[in-house]
Formats: C-alpha cells, sequence, structure tokens
C-alpha cells in the first residue's frame, strides 16, 4: 500500500523547472502562505499563466501537485475516495484529496467555481486552521501535515452570477489576482515559450492586446497568453504568420463572423 | 381610375386621419391614366409610408411617376425598404434626396456595379478600429474623412477602384490613418513650450493649432504645410506600427493616386511632399531637407518626431514657401488623408468634458452622500435654504474653489486636492481624486458648474430620501424603453417605433387571494403535490457501473451469482443522480379592456394557483401585465420579477391586476424576450396569457398586429426562448397557428375552467 501510494505521487512530482516570470510579489506571497499553512485562491483571465504559476511552486517547494479539473458533475467521493469492488472484496480507493493531504501534497482545484456548492464545501475543513480532512466512510480523521497546501482557481470574467464562490468559502483564502502580464514580460515569456524572434513576438503581443480592448465591442475574451505562444509555435513550424494567426488566434475566440472578419482585417494589418 | 375614386381609397388607407383634398388630389392626379391593378398596386404602398411619415408619403407619390420609368413595380417595395431605413437613420432630408437624385445610384447598386458602400462594411469595420485603436471609437459617414479625436468620419461610399476589395482596403487604410492622427497627437489643444505666447483669444475650448493657423497670414496654407507634415509622419508610426496595412496598401492602392503636377510654388513642393507619402518607402522632401537639422531629418525618419517637431518646421518652411502675389489655392488631401476640422475636434472636446463632468458630478454627489448626515447637512445647509426660497440658478451657490483647482499651471503634482465647498473643505477619496486630476489634465480646469450640480444632485437625493413614498405611478428609474416594430408590407422593422413604459401596479389589500385559495382549497393540495413531484431531487440511483456508494443488493446478487457459477454483474454502485429543473419562465398577462368581468378574474385566480405551485417547483418565474394605447405608450406592469421572492406584495399586485386598454404584444414580447436573454436557464419559456388577437387603438390590427407579433415570437425563438400562449380565444385557431406554430398554444373553451388547466398545462409543458 505505501509502496503504491509513494508511486502514485511520484506521478506527480514536478522533476524539471518549469518556465515561470514572476509579474509581481506572487512567488514569494505564496511561498509565505505555504509556509504559514494558509491555503491561495488564484483569479484571472483563462491562459494567464495560473497552472503554470502553481506548477512552478510546487517545483519550488519541492512537492508533488495534485490538479483536479472540477465540473458541475463533481462528487465528494470524486474528492475524498470511494470502495470500489475488486474480486469480489470492496476495496477502498483514495480520491485526489485524500491522497494530497497523505502525502503533503499540493492539491490545486482548477476551475473550482464549476464545482457545485455542495462540493466544494469538503475543502472547508482543509482550507482553515483546523487542516483536517473527514473521511466519513473510513471513519478517519485525517490531518494535513505541515507541507500540505490547497490552492483553487477561478475566472472571475466570464462565469455566470449563479456561478460565484460562495462567501464562506472565499474567506479562507489568501488571495492572488492575476492578469495577463505587462507588454515587455509577455514578449519576453511569448519568446521563450514559442521559440520565436523579439520582433514577431512583439507583434503578436500587439495583437494581443488589441484583441483584449475589444470587449465593449462584443469579444468576451481577448486574446490569452496561452494563444500567443500557441500561435508562435506553429509559425515556429514552419506555418505562414496569417494562417497561424487565424487558426491558433482568430477562430478561438469567437464565431461571430463579423467579429472574425475584424479580427483578420487586424492580423492582415500588423503581419 | 377616376379622381374620385383614387382619393376616395387614399382617405380609406389613411383613416382616422383627415388630410387636405387638394394635396392628396395633387399626388394622386398623375394615376388617373393607370388601370386599377396599377393604382391598387400603387394605393397598397401608402399604408406603408403613410405611418412613417405623411410628407414622405406625399413625395413618394409625387416621384413615382418617374421612378416608374427606372423602376417595374416589382421593384419599388424594395426601394421604398431603402427610403425608410434612410428615414429613421437619417431623416427626411435624406430619405427625400435619397428619391429625388440617387436613383441611378440605387439602380447601378442593383445591378451590382456600384462601389462599396459604408454601411455593408461597418459591422467589420468598428471592432476592427476599436481593436487597433485598443480604444472605444465611433465611425460615421461624412462627405471627407476627418477625425473629431472620439469618432472617425468616413466617405459614404468608396468606388475609386473596380474591385471592392481594394475599396474595403481603402477603408482600412483611411480608418487607420485618422486614429493615426489621433494616435500620434496631431491635434494639439496645448501650445509647444516656445509657442505659448502666442495670444490665446476667446475660449478655452478652442484648439491650441487653430490660434497656431491663424496667426499666419495665409492660415490655409500653413494648415496644410502642418497637415502634410503631420501624415508624413502618421506614415511612418503606421509603417512601424502596422507593417502588414502598409505592405497591403503599397501593393494595392498607392499606385493608383497619379502624380498631378502643379505649375506654381508654394503648391508644387507641398503636392510632391504629398506624393512622396504613396511611395514604397517614405523619403523626406529636399526642401523639406534643408530646413531640418541632421538630428531632426533622422528623428523624422526613425518615427520619433513629435507634434510640436511638426509645429516649429511648419512656420519655418512656411516663411519659405509663402508668396506675395497670389493667393495660394488649398490643396486637395489625397483619399486616405482626410482633412483637419478643427471645429469638429473643439466640439468633441466640449462633449468630452460635459459627459466628464456630469460623471464627476455623479461621483461627487455620491461622495457628498456617503458622508454623515451632520457634515453633508454642513455642505448643503446654503443650498438647502436656497432652494427652499426659490428655483435658483447654479450662480447663487457658493463655490469657492481652492487655489490649486483653479488652475493647473503650478499645480504640483503630488499635492492633495481639496474642493471646498460652502466653506467645508472636502478631501477627496482617492478615486475621484484621479478621476479629477485627469480631468485637469485634459481640460485645464474644472467648471465650477459641476461641482454645484454635486451638490444639488446630494441635496435632491436626501431630500427624495426625506419624503417618503413617492407616489409616483411610472416605475421610479426607469425609462420608457423603445423598441422596433415589423411591418410585413415593408418586409423590415419600423425602427424605435414604440415606447414601452413600465408601471408599478398599485398593490391591493382585499379578501380575493384568501377566497381564491378556500375556493380551490382542493386543488391547491393535489397542485403542490404534483408539482412536488416534479421538483428534481437528488436521488439514488441503483446498480450502476460507478457510483458513490457501494450498491449492497446489487453485491450480495453478483457474489450469489458467482457462486453459482454464472457471470456476475459489474453494476455494483450506487449514484446520486441529479436532474435539475432549469427554468426560467416569464408570464404575460394581457391586461386589455377586454378582459373585464369574469376572464379578468379568472386569470388572477390561475395566477394565484400558478404561483403558488411554482413556489413547491422552485422555477424561477416572474409575471408581468402589459397593455397600453398607441404606439407612444405601450405599458408593461410589474408584478413580479424573476429574481423577487413571492410574498404579500405579490399577491396584493396580482389582486389589483385589472383590464385596462388595448393589446399591442409585440413590445411586450420583446422585452420579455430581452430580459430572458440575459438569464442562464436550461429552458426559458414566456408564457402569454390572452383572450383574444393583438389589437391596439392606432393601425395596430388585422393581418399586421399579427405579422408583428408573430415576428416578435420568432426573435424569441431565435433567442432560444420558447413562447406559449393559453388563450380563450373563440377564434383563435387560424390566427394563433400562424403565430405561434402549431403546436405552441393551447385554447380553452371555458373561462371557468382557465384555473384548473393553466398548471396543468405548465406541469406537461416542463416535464
Amino acid at each position: 500500500m505505501k509502496q503504491a501510494l509513494k508511486q502514485r505521487l511520484e506521478e506527480h512530482l514536478i522533476t524539471e523547472k518549469p518556465y515561470y516570470l514572476a509579474s509581481g510579489k506572487e512567488v514569494d506571497i505564496a511561498l509565505a502562505a505555504h509556509k504559514n499553512k494558509l491555503p491561495l485562491l488564484l483569479k484571472g483571465p483563462t491562459g494567464c499563466g495560473k497552472t503554470r504559476f502553481m506548477q512552478f511552486l510546487a517545483w519550488k517547494l519541492q512537492r508533488p501537485l495534485i490538479t483536479v479539473s472540477c465540473h458541475d458533475d463533481l462528487s465528494t467521493s470524486d474528492l475524498v475516495g470511494r470502495y470500489l469492488i475488486r474480486s469480489g472484496e470492496a476495496v477502498w480507493a483514495d480520491g485526489p484529496l485524500t491522497l494530497a493531504v497523505r502525502a503533503g501534497a499540493i492539491c490545486y482545484l482548477d476551475e473550482i467555481v464549476e464545482a457545485r456548492k455542495d462540493t466544494t464545501v469538503v475543502i472547508h475543513p482543509l482550507a482553515d486552521d483546523r487542516r483536517e480532512l473527514p473521511v466519513e466512510k473510513l471513519g478517519e480523521l485525517l490531518s494535513a501535515p505541515p507541507e500540505f497546501m490547497i490552492s483553487v482557481s477561478y475566472n472571475p470574467g466570464y462565469q455566470s452570477v449563479l456561478k460565484d464562490l460562495k462567501p464562506s468559502t472565499r474567506q479562507r483564502f489568501v488571495a492572488i489576482s492575476f492578469d495577463y502580464p505587462d507588454p515587455e514580460r509577455e514578449v519576453e515569456i511569448v519568446c521563450r515559450e514559442g521559440g520565436v524572434d523579439q520582433g514577431l513576438s512583439h507583434s503578436l503581443v500587439k495583437l494581443a492586446t488589441m484583441t483584449r480592448s475589444l470587449k465593449d465591442s462584443g469579444l468576451p475574451e481577448g486574446a490569452s497568453t496561452r494563444l500567443l505562444i500557441q500561435t508562435s509555435q506553429l509559425v515556429k513550424d514552419g506555418i505562414d504568420i496569417h494562417v497561424a494567426c487565424r487558426a491558433a488566434l482568430v477562430e478561438p475566440l469567437s464565431d461571430d463572423p463579423e467579429m472574425l472578419a475584424a479580427l483578420n482585417e487586424m492580423v492582415s494589418s500588423i503581419f | 381610375m377616376k379622381l374620385a375614386r383614387l382619393t376616395e381609397r387614399f382617405y380609406d388607407l389613411v383613416a382616422p386621419d383627415i388630410p387636405n383634398e387638394w394635396d392628396v388630389e395633387e399626388v394622386m392626379e398623375p394615376f388617373i391614366d393607370e388601370n386599377d391593378l396599377i393604382c391598387e398596386a400603387i394605393l397598397g404602398h401608402i399604408p406603408v409610408i403613410w405611418p412613417v411619415s405623411h410628407s414622405l408619403c406625399y413625395d413618394f407619390l409625387r416621384l413615382l411617376p418617374n421612378t416608374l420609368l427606372h423602376l417595374s413595380l416589382e421593384q419599388v417595395p424594395r426601394w421604398i425598404g431603402v427610403t425608410l431605413d434612410l428615414y429613421e437613420t437619417d431623416g427626411l432630408r435624406a430619405a427625400q434626396r435619397f428619391m429625388q437624385n440617387d436613383l441611378k445610384k440605387y439602380l447601378s447598386q442593383l445591378a451590382g456595379r456600384g462601389g462599396l458602400s459604408f454601411s455593408s462594411v461597418e459591422k467589420q469595420l468598428l471592432p476592427y478600429i476599436c481593436g487597433i485603436a485598443r480604444d472605444t471609437l465611433q465611425i460615421a459617414p461624412a462627405r471627407q474623412s476627418y477625425t473629431d479625436t472620439t469618432s472617425i468620419f468616413v466617405p459614404e461610399e468608396l468606388n475609386q477602384f473596380s474591385n471592392n476589395d481594394d475599396n474595403f482596403l481603402l477603408y482600412k487604410l483611411i480608418l487607420t490613418f485618422q486614429w493615426g492622427f489621433i494616435a500620434c497627437g496631431s491635434l494639439l489643444n496645448k501650445p509647444p513650450g516656445e509657442f505659448s505666447n502666442l495670444p490665446s483669444e476667446e475660449t478655452k475650448h478652442s484648439l491650441w493649432l487653430r490660434t497656431f493657423f491663424d496667426s499666419f497670414k495665409e492660415p490655409l496654407l500653413a494648415r496644410d504645410i502642418y497637415h502634410t507634415l503631420e501624415s508624413i509622419r502618421v506614415r511612418i508610426f503606421l509603417d512601424n506600427e502596422l507593417p502588414g496595412l502598409m505592405r497591403a496598401a503599397g501593393a494595392q492602392i498607392f499606385h493608383s493616386f497619379l502624380p498631378c503636377s502643379e505649375q506654381h510654388q508654394p503648391e508644387k513642393t507641398l503636392r510632391s511632399m504629398q506624393q512622396a507619402l504613396t511611395a514604397d518607402k517614405i523619403e523626406i522632401h529636399p526642401l523639406l531637407a534643408q530646413h531640418l537639422t541632421e538630428k531632426e531629418s533622422h528623428t523624422y525618419c526613425q518615427g520619433h518626431a513629435s507634434a510640436e517637431d511638426s509645429v516649429r518646421i511648419t512656420s519655418r518652411l512656411y516663411s519659405t514657401l509663402q508668396r506675395k502675389k497670389q493667393e495660394y489655392t488649398p490643396l486637395s488631401p489625397l483619399p486616405f488623408q482626410g482633412v483637419f476640422k478643427l471645429r469638429a475636434v473643439e466640439t468633441a472636446r466640449k462633449i468630452q468634458e460635459q459627459k466628464m463632468g456630469e460623471q464627476f458630478a455623479d461621483m461627487m454627489a455620491a461622495h457628498l452622500l456617503s458622508l454623515s448626515k451632520k457634515e453633508l447637512a454642513d455642505v448643503l445647509k446654503q443650498d438647502q435654504r436656497d432652494s427652499g426660497n426659490t428655483g435658483l440658478a447654479e450662480s447663487d451657490i457658493s463655490m469657492i474653489m481652492d487655489s490649486e483647482f483653479a488652475s493647473t499651471a503650478n499645480r504640483e503634482p503630488e499635492a492633495p486636492l481639496l474642493i471646498t465647498i460652502n466653506n467645508e473643505e472636502l478631501q477627496l477619496p482617492p478615486e475621484l481624486e484621479d478621476f479629477t486630476k485627469n480631468f485637469l489634465d485634459e481640460f485645464g480646469h474644472l467648471p465650477a458648474r459641476f461641482l454645484s450640480s454635486a451638490a444639488g444632485k446630494a441635496g435632491q437625493t436626501m431630500l427624495e430620501q426625506d419624503i417618503a413614498g413617492k407616489n409616483e405611478d411610472d416605475q421610479p428609474g426607469t425609462e420608457a424603453l423603445l423598441y422596433n416594430e415589423w411591418d410585413y408590407r415593408r418586409q423590415g422593422y419600423r425602427k424605435n417605433w414604440c415606447s414601452l413604459h413600465f408601471k408599478t401596479l398599485k398593490p391591493v389589500h382585499s379578501g380575493f387571494i384568501r377566497n381564491t385559495l378556500e375556493k380551490y382549497h382542493g386543488l391547491t393540495i393535489r397542485l403542490r403535490h404534483q408539482f412536488e413531484m416534479m421538483r428534481s431531487q437528488e436521488r439514488f440511483v441503483k446498480r450502476q457501473r460507478e457510483g458513490d456508494d457501494i450498491d449492497f443488493d446489487a453485491l450480495v446478487e453478483a457474489i450469489s451469482d458467482s457462486k453459482a457459477g454464472l457471470a456476475s454483474s459489474d453494476r455494483l454502485f450506487i449514484r446520486l443522480k441529479r436532474d435539475e429543473r432549469d427554468i426560467a419562465v416569464l408570464f404575460l398577462v394581457d391586461m386589455s379592456n377586454s378582459t373585464a368581468g369574469w376572464v379578468n378574474t379568472a386569470l388572477k385566480e390561475s395566477l394565484i394557483l400558478m404561483t403558488e405551485a411554482m413556489e413547491v417547483l422552485g422555477d424561477r418565474y416572474g409575471i408581468y401585465g402589459f397593455s397600453g394605447m398607441r404606439r407612444s405608450r405601450c405599458e408593461l406592469f410589474h408584478v413580479k420579477h424573476l429574481s423577487e421572492p413571492y410574498g404579500e406584495q405579490v399577491k396584493e399586485r396580482i389582486s389589483s391586476i385589472a383590464p385596462s386598454e388595448y393589446t399591442r404584444m409585440g413590445p411586450p414580447i420583446r422585452h420579455a424576450t430581452s430580459i430572458l436573454r440575459e438569464v442562464d436557464a436550461k429552458v426559458r419559456l414566456i408564457i402569454t396569457l390572452t383572450d383574444g388577437k393583438p389589437e391596439d387603438y392606432d393601425d395596430y390590427k388585422g393581418k399586421y398586429a399579427i405579422e408583428d407579433t408573430r415576428h416578435a415570437l420568432l426573435e424569441a425563438k431565435a433567442a432560444d426562448i420558447h413562447p406559449f400562449c393559453i388563450t380563450i380565444d373563440h377564434q383563435a385557431r387560424d390566427y394563433m397557428k400562424h403565430m405561434y406554430g402549431p403546436a405552441n398554444f393551447i385554447f380553452i373553451d371555458n373561462v371557468r375552467k382557465l384555473p384548473l388547466r393553466i398548471p396543468e398545462i405548465y406541469r406537461v409543458l416542463t416535464s
């Protein structure tokens, strides 16, 4: 059993340093939060580096990172664990949250607002000074070791009012707000991650800021840093810049034909 | 057709209006010789145009004989459609002009020969330029291309190129170039350092640039020199900023602007400088080069020059280029260059200042109101005393502003802003302070009227809070909304045709609710029970392949199966299943006059039973009544909003539902659609309870009314909202099928059964 646990955890350990360019004090804050056993709440638009930040943090702390992508069918037992039947016997299987608590790992619940509110409450006792997880079906009360950390993320931008965090959940966390990096940093990130030169990266970032300013004109969210990186990866592999922008940047943003046309015109103006 | 017959038909069509006889005779006379069929076709257009504009209708008839020489009778409705669209966007004059002069253009457009019209590409260009500018800009058609810094104006149509792709590129170039002037700060409003001593005349709104041009003997020459210099700067800026666009322009557009030669100076020089704008790579004109130091020409080429540099060079160039004898003839700009319209910029600045000022006043008023009562009273005491006496002008409110406030000249950037109202010094909250600083940077001063307006607003609100229970019929804080109406004859919308007013029903205390609930006691209990069954419960489903817990029955079976040597099932888990009812429904209740009596009572009773049942079910629902008279006063009565809890107030409002006026169905349905469009629900419903056809006092009846309602319902369907209708009209079947679609309405023959049937219908509809 111990062996299996160890093996499962090793899969979650990040061995290579992930690339992350800090744009503020977020790394210091997160490290201090970890030291003081405080949970983290990351908010920010899609593709601005929240998940990458968690990977970087896990690497820095040398703890396994267990990520759960939340969805509206996620149940408490999906997080905590359940009995399974194996060859006529009931066998208990830990859920990701329980696993993380046992191993003192970092548990990262991505897009927490997508989960149902009654599911989110299981993390409450873990996210305050009790730091414990009751596993009812086993009759166990697990106390989290000091290395354990829970962190959640959500995007305040596009979720509807129905999908908001309950104040009782919200008020347990140290919150770090993320946004797209400032232009210089973004250029550097795109250069480095997309493997393209400064000039192209600069133009891509310019295009991204243009799309981000279209919020009032009917585009719900502008191009994310992730899209820029993906575009530049296509370019690096020899795809024509106009084609790459259309495929990796324009089309993912909208389905509205007029908006698409306008975005394409921006692309052809810049490149 | 005889004239008498024609005029008679005309009067029939425009009733109840009674136009002048001689007017009618004059416009109908040319059609005497036409046969009946043609006359009827022509007369058929009158009800389309008459209600929109009488004089347009006369003009139409007057011009029709001539128009019919070019258009066939079948083409006329489309032509009318275009004319009416124009009338609704640009007014009578534009529509008349179109009918009178633009027939040829319209014909060539019909034949697909026309250039590219602005309206056909506006929807692409607007997000394009907003994106490029990273700011919200407006675009609009005009005779010349220019910008007033908040909007960019471009020609209504471009036909420079035979190929519309190139015309589109030219549109892009014009827009981008005009934005270039904004981005490069060409439209200076402050003098550069060494020019600050130039007499700055008249008001604070006039642009310094105009003062600068006027200081020359030939302002136009100065303007053109500056314009050309700035165009060069913008060109260089765009070469760096948007190389793709400039490359495309170089390949497709620039070559077509052929050099035209000028004989004389200074036109010749300016023209050749202008021509340089269309070169593949911009070069500094030799004459210009003479006036530039090496460093300056370097900054120009690198795109580091500023508008101030251009001002300086303009005055140097002017002295070389000016002539003594002949007057300067202004240069016509290249199509994408546009012109400078300084007056427009000044107007835009004025509007901007007003807007920001009002915003400031609102913020300030909010801040004042957030102060403690006493502080506020101190600030406002004089104000209130004054306004108690007379209706006062703003100047009567004493307003002393901090010296730092009066001008920006010597303001230290870090000094805190203080505002003094009635001798009370106020420290501004940071947000307001930032806003104020921005305002001062932009406009140099803060007019006192905005401060007094803030104090006024705060005082007003405080007064309103003091006088509780303002008795108003119209819901406070809501303005009437305008909705389009569909005209089937025109196959288009009458724009902003109906205004929908929001009204509150005054709650009535009566025994109605109690009596109803007593009367239908048995039914309510049954309904509650039925609706409870529909409630989406979280329930356990057994025998699942995976789940939260082990299903022991299944497990025992599986083990005994396997002991007996049979294949055992792998469905061993219990799963919590959640079928959520995610429904939002709006009830629209007909409050027309015809519902008086039993119908109204039955409607109210059904609503009460319905709401009682709905509360058990937990679906989100709203209730609105509608009525009104004529398009200018369609009314929507609020009974319950979607998110409002069900309580005494709502009950009382239901019992106060009473027959009112007419049934104009389009606007309430459109409004319901717009409400539901914002709601996130899996199923969205509009249920209309009515007793008859849509009808209003004016021409909203018969086919027109049915077609408009049908169109409103189609709009709802397009927004993924299901309309449904419950009617008690005996003749309902024919038109209802047409309006709602065959399966989307139900007819109830006995009014008294209404309360029993409605909840049932709802149950069937949503499960």
